[in-house]
């Protein structure tokens, strides 16, 4: 036995060991299978990009987290995307313009982004989300999010929100201020945090209208169920932020038919994709999980920075955060390990490797015990390595055994029975 | 476990002052009363759980969602940016956040010539961002308690720290400069905490407010 060799991953980063790296697998390949069937065709984005290009897509938020080198080739700088949104939207607007809308893409994919050196963060993030470009009307927000609540349960998640908030809302009552941009800052700062009296603290010193100071304090407090659009509507008095509410109550008029309305939460004071989005976004959270599993939202303006001004929505999930948030209920849907591993006593591997070919053309996981070991060694392996079944064949025309490696118990087989399938496990 | 409620609180007088309040809106932990060593306190029938941790740690158990709220002071907050909600202020835990020096050095010292100076705080980051807002270039030294050791021994000049009364200030000798912020103990959301269990943490956070008391003051 080796020493071990100190190997340490940066800070950020992980490992997926078989069980944990299956469930990622069922989360991707659920997570897909549904984006398929609603229509979206996948997109595989490169891994590197040059930076200027990548920054064309990118909020001064992404840019500052973006992994960045030099390209020896050329030496320009080339980055490693913290989004694949962008990419996607480059894509559209440049290889796919002369092709009719809208759009139905999906994509997976890793990003990396620098984070804090605190605990808990992840630098990389796996992706895995849909783009809808161009279309601008209602109709495809109610899309997002009713694709969103049919991936969250085809994954197995049963107690959920998606909280859905309009950047517009917000932008009409903070845009046009009498505010200087470290007040503006500050305000947001609050509202991001629903600091009520913070916000009161910081409006004292300013010179707002009693009107608009009711709408900014409104802010904090617009969220939970429906009733806030009501609340919101006899606050604001700016044609912006009623048309986002009208907007709003449109697409959740399209969402009845999909009868999902008690996964749908508001809030009308979230600030989070503020620079980016345009109208509806959402995010995703699971109960007892502290992060957001999924966002997305509306983002008229992205592709018009690559020359193809389209209207556009998408959302993406974090697998990594869905894996941890749902890691337990993922143990049932991941099918533990292998089906059959295929012991042969005889000293001629022929026959196990004709019977190994001949199991999984029927569909079982086989792999073969190569090492020269005896049977109860084999079923020590077997059970540490999450096989089903040991499969003991005896030499010529003696027969199978077939042992579940849960209990122990035995059974008498045939070839001939496992030729013509007759056979359970 | 996800149909609980639980709370991070600071071990401590905090701790006790968040109870009184909690109890006008009639959220108890009878099992609290006999703490001894237990840091984690349940009230089975109003499915509440009390988590006793260090200030510090307050926020990092919320934002990642191990306690739905917690209560913390606002200094910590500030100098931990943790991407969380805040939406009440509880006015108890009063207290300054400020730049203190020696009597001797604040008796010919303008603080508008400053341009580098060394500090020692247990706020690294928020005096950064104090000092660097006002384009003064500052050394921090990291502490993690008596803060008012360091000028008398020469490690810095001047300090960055909290003061209630202000009595250990003075009795060290330091006397208040500037006034960084004003800390008092504020109630913290985990994000997704208030969106999935939004009914319970509004009411909850609607019952306090009509509780709270006017005016900040100073948990002794």
């Amino acid at each position: 036995m080796s020493d071990i060799i100190e190997t340490r991953l940066p800070t950020g980063v992980k490992d997926f060991l078989p069980v944990k790296a299956a469930k990622l697998d069922y989360l991707q390949t659920t997570l897909r299978s549904i984006f398929r069937q609603w229509g979206f065709r996948p997109v595989a984005p490169a891994v590197l990009e040059d930076l200027a290009v990548l920054e064309l897509g990118l909020g001064t938020d992404l840019r500052e987290k973006t992994f960045r080198f030099d390209d020896r080739q050329t030496g320009r700088l080339v980055a490693f995307p913290p989004d694949i949104t962008p990419q996607v939207a480059r894509i559209a607007a440049t290889r796919m313009r002369e092709m009719p809308l809208p759009f139905r893409l999906c994509y997976d994919g890793r990003v990396l982004r620098h984070t804090e050196q605190r605990l808990g963060k992840d630098r990389e993030i796996f992706q895995s989300g849909v783009e809808l470009i161009g279309l601008d009307n209602p109709e495809a927000d109610a899309e997002m999010i009713a694709m969103a609540v049919e991936c969250l349960k085809a994954v197995g998640a049963t107690e959920f929100t998606i909280d859905i908030g309009q950047v517009e809302f917000l932008r009409g009552i903070l845009n046009d201020l009498p505010l200087d941009t470290a007040q503006a800052l500050a305000v947001r700062t609050a509202i991001a945090a629903k600091d009520v009296s913070g916000l009161q603290q910081l409006l004292m010193k300013t010179s707002l209208t009693d009107q608009q100071r009711e709408e900014v304090l409104a802010l904090p407090r617009l969220y939970g169920g429906r009733e806030v659009l009501a609340r919101a509507r006899k606050v604001i008095t700016n044609t912006t932020s009623q048309q986002a509410l009208d907007n709003l109550e449109r697409t959740l008029e399209l969402l009845a038919v999909y009868d999902i309305d008690e996964y749908i939460t508001l809030d009308l004071g979230e600030m989070r994709g503020f620079d980016y989005h345009t109208g509806l976004i959402f995010q995703g959270f699971l109960t007892g999980f502290g992060r957001a599993v999924c966002a997305g939202g509306r983002y008229d303006g992205l592709t018009a920075r690559y020359g193809f001004p389209a209207p556009a929505t998408g959302f993406s999930f974090n697998l990594f955060n869905l894996l941890f948030a749902l890691d337990r209920e993922l143990d049932a849907q991941v099918k533990e390990g292998t089906d059959i591993l295929l012991f042969a006593s005889d000293h001629d591997k022929t026959p196990a490797q004709i019977l190994a070919t001949k199991l999984r053309s029927q569909g079982y996981s086989v792999a073969r015990d190569i090492i020269d070991r005896d049977r109860p060694a084999s079923l020590d392996y077997a059970r540490r390595m999450h096989f089903r079944y040991l499969l003991v064949q005896h030499g010529k025309e003696e027969g199978l055994t077939l042992i579940r490696v849960a209990d122990g118990q035995e059974t008498s087989l045939t070839d001939e029975m496992i030729k013509a399938g007759h056979f359970e496990i | 476990m996800n149909d609980y409620l639980t709370f991070a609180l600071p071990k401590g007088r905090i701790m006790q002052d968040s109870m009184e309040l909690f109890a006008k809106i009639g959220i108890t932990c009878p099992e609290m009363d006999d703490p001894g060593r237990k840091l984690v306190f349940e009230n089975h029938a109003d499915k509440l759980r009390f988590m006793a941790v260090r200030s510090q740690d307050v926020p990092t158990y919320v934002e990642q969602g191990c306690a739905d709220i917690g209560v913390v002071g606002k200094d910590t907050l500030l100098e931990q940016e943790k991407d969380l909600y805040e939406p009440l202020d509880l006015q108890f835990g009063y207290c300054r956040l400020v730049v203190a020096e020696p009597k001797e050095l604040r008796q010919d010292d303008d603080p508008a010539g400053w341009s580098n100076i060394r500090v020692a705080s247990k706020y690294p980051n928020m005096t950064e961002k104090y000092f660097a807002a006002k384009g003064i270039q500052v050394e921090v030294i990291k502490l993690y308690g008596s803060i008012e050791l360091a000028p008398l021994v020469g490690l810095t000049e001047r300090i960055v720290d909290l003061v209630s009364t202000g009595g250990t200030m003075r009795e060290n000798g330091l006397v208040e400069v500037e006034t960084i912020a004003e800390v008092t103990s504020r109630l913290i959301v985990n994000r997704a905490s208030l969106k999935t269990k939004h009914r319970r943490i509004t009411r909850l956070i609607e019952d306090l407010e009509k509780v709270i008391e006017a005016g900040p003051r100073i948990s002794e």
